[in-house]
């Protein structure tokens, strides 16, 4: 089943940054972690038949260029808000896609509003905070900058068939 | 005629992408106006008169669905069309909203839904296909 997860997540993560950012991106499973010291990342929270968080982690590099590219302006011309907000509007969008993906169009989820975790310490604290481990990671290529996506999941779940 | 249309999201830059997919298109554009939630959205109706509503649902403050309520109750605002777009993944919910009348659009959208859409729910612009 973990597999499969991570199937599903490597394709949301994929088609939503494909349609939303024209950015195309390829998974990358030899690779470490990404280097925290030089990341942001975003958390969105959800409850429903099953509960969790999704945790999507990016070099600071990517941001200028995924604000820019929803936008239709230059990298130069976006402010950090504006790459904080489109990171926000990612992961919202791949969590928002993601959950009937795992369980079905039937059930409802809440989703809670994203939330920008700054610095290295903060970002170490959102992962180490979850008492169980990721019940997928994902590691992407996009645009020679690196995402990670890591999905916790509390209780016990099954995948919609 | 030109179409004044009413763009309610929490996220500026999801704001802006629908804006700038308005651009992209060949609808009549007139005034946009802009809110963050749903109460800045019911706000902005008090001041302009507005054509066509894009809203997202989960938002802040008030969301999109009680925004709707909110304009099904108010005579002046009740027949305005309204667009939902939004990452809402729940057939239940997506149905709940389509039977208060919105259409429904899922993030991420292409241009050409949106365009397809407006001139749907406006009946604008069918013509000069």
């Amino acid at each position: 089943m973990s597999e499969q997860l991570k199937e599903i997540l490597s394709r949301v993560a994929g088609e939503t940054l494909e349609k939303l950012a024209f950015m195309f991106s390829f998974p990358e499973d030899e690779r470490g972690t990404i280097i925290l010291d030089s990341a942001v990342a975003a958390t969105i929270s959800f409850v429903g038949p099953f509960s969790g968080t999704l945790v999507m982690t990016v070099s600071n590099q990517l941001l200028p260029e995924l604000a820019a590219n929803m936008l239709g302006v230059d990298d130069e011309e976006t402010t950090l808000d504006q790459q904080h907000d489109a990171l926000k509007e990612t992961i919202n969008i791949i969590c928002g896609n993601l959950l009937p993906a795992i369980a079905g169009k039937e059930v409802v989820f809440n989703i809670d509003a994203p939330v920008i975790i700054a610095g290295v310490e903060a970002i170490k604290k959102v992962i180490e905070d979850h008492d169980n481990k990721p019940a997928s990671i994902v590691k992407l290529n996009i645009e020679e900058s690196e995402c990670d996506l890591l999905l916790f999941i509390n209780g016990k779940f099954t995948l919609a068939s | 005629m030109t179409l004044n249309i009413l763009i309610v999201d929490d996220s500026a830059v999801m704001r802006a992408m629908i804006l700038k997919t308005m651009h992209m298109t060949d609808l009549p554009l007139g005034e946009i106006y802009q809110a963050a939630n749903g109460q800045e959205g019911l706000d902005v109706f008090n001041q302009h008169w507005i054509d066509l509503v894009i809203a997202d649902i989960n938002m802040p403050v008030m969301n999109g669905e009680e925004m709707i309520d909110r304009m099904q109750e108010n005579p002046d605002t009740k027949e305005i069309p309204i667009i939902v777009v939004s990452t809402e993944g729940s057939k239940t919910r997506i149905e709940r909203l389509q039977y208060k009348g919105a259409r429904f659009i899922h993030k991420p959208f292409s241009p050409e839904i949106i365009r397809d859409t407006v001139r749907d729910i406006t009946g604008i612009g069918v013509s000069d296909e």
